[in-house]
């Protein structure tokens, strides 16, 4: 149960968040199930991995190749899943508790607080990074192979 | 199509792309797929988070240059992939001006959730957040009542134009308030789950996104930008909290 309430709270929230971004009625559960996911994923490396930037950062590969699949299945932006799935994992606590340490004069808590909250959003960052480049670049090496849709890639700037 | 028909067509979907919270690129790119699907020449775009600057050159004519200021930008991401849609469905089959003027205004005014369902939602965020990070039945009720109040007030204020900074302030300064008075009052001892899960509902999901996503398609001042009003908006959130924890908390003995 400890570690299936998360997901549920999870899914539950990017469900909601869904309804704020204005999600197309017939994506708002796919979209949500981006943020189970990501605290699916989460969990389950929990139990072999005990430092969280990497936990973040596998969760952040998971719900990036999640959006750019299901993008591609639904023929519509990957934002759309990609922005809803990403929110759980904002380092809310992290921001708040290094702010709470300023105010209370613990400097060095705040500051190695403040510190890991800045890796863990490096690591969402890298993780999208990652997926989304080598999506493009297969996609790129797949197109370039037909010669036709070569030449018309090179006038947009296709990325 | 003329020239001037043509570069409103383009204009007009890339400012309805670029207003609801499409990614740089992908309002460069459907232009320029819209622009040279419905017969241009040469076709160039500049697109920054607040304008659009466009021209296009058709045989035999002289070249046209539009720009675009965007004044306001919310989150709607239906009209982005409908748009979306809509730009890819021009390149396979040719249609005229007045249908795809049509078009663009029946996107342009599908209504989005009712206002009720977005107040709810918030509610539903900040007590889904407090849950989350480890808070009781109790402690979600709270937080239910201050996604309420969060919404309110910044529809409130976005009523009249207050910048985007001090609208999250004051969604801080609310969230903290109630968390430290109910703790105060004694309802509840988890204070700081329950501000961290309420102040999850200002988070800028879709900056953060946009930002990192422009970065890697090359759009550095885009993404940069993006970067920093997502920045800024955390620093802000965490001043909004600040004030009350530090003024209240003594007034309350916590």
């Amino acid at each position: 149960m400890n570690y299936i309430a998360p997901c549920l709270y999870a899914f539950g929230a990017s469900l909601a968040f869904a309804i704020v971004f204005n999600i197309p009625r017939n994506k708002l559960l796919l979209s949500a199930l981006g943020g189970l996911l990501g605290q699916l994923v989460y969990v389950v490396f929990q139990l072999i991995i005990g430092n969280d930037v990497i936990l973040y950062l596998l969760a952040t590969i998971a719900i990036s190749l999640y959006a750019e699949v299901m993008a591609r299945l639904t023929k519509s932006p990957t934002t759309i899943y990609l922005a809803v799935a990403l929110i759980p994992l904002v380092p809310g606590g992290g921001i708040y508790y290094t702010m709470l340490y300023f105010i209370n004069g613990e400097m060095d808590l705040g500051i190695t607080t403040g510190v890991h909250t800045l890796l863990i959003s490096g690591a969402l960052a890298v993780g999208i990074i990652m997926i989304s480049s080598t999506v493009n670049l297969v996609r790129k090496v797949m197109l370039g192979s037909s010669l036709k849709i070569g030449k018309k890639l090179k006038h947009g700037k296709n990325a | 199509m003329t020239i001037t028909q043509l570069s409103h067509v383009a204009m007009e979907m890339g400012v309805i792309l670029l207003s609801n919270g499409a990614e740089t690129y992908r309002v460069e790119e459907s232009m320029h797929r819209i622009c040279i699907a419905l017969g241009a020449k040469e076709v160039e775009i500049f697109v920054v988070p607040a304008t659009i600057i466009l021209s296009v050159t058709l045989e035999g004519e002289v070249p046209l240059t539009r720009t675009r200021r965007i004044h306001s930008r919310i989150i709607d991401l239906t009209k982005v992939s409908e748009i979306n849609h809509l730009s890819r469905q021009i390149c396979y089959e040719p249609t005229n001006y007045k249908d795809l003027i049509a078009e663009i205004r029946r996107i342009d005014t599908i209504p989005s959730y009712p206002y009720y369902l977005h107040v709810l939602a918030f509610a539903f965020i900040s007590q889904m957040f407090t849950l989350f990070f480890g808070g009781s039945l109790v402690d979600s009720g709270i937080g239910f009542l201050i996604g309420i109040g969060i919404k309110l007030q910044m529809d409130i204020m976005g009523r009249f134009e207050a910048n985007v900074f001090f609208t999250n302030i004051v969604g801080g300064l609310i969230a903290s308030t109630v968390a430290v008075t109910a703790t105060g009052l004694g309802l509840t001892t988890n204070m700081n789950t329950i501000i961290i899960g309420s102040i999850m509902t200002l988070v800028p999901g879709l900056a953060i996104t946009n930002s990192i996503r422009d970065i890697i398609a090359g759009d550095y001042l885009s993404g940069l930008t993006k970067g920093i009003e997502a920045l800024l908006i955390g620093a802000a959130i965490a001043a909004g909290v600040a004030v009350p924890l530090s003024l209240l908390r003594p007034f309350w003995g916590g």
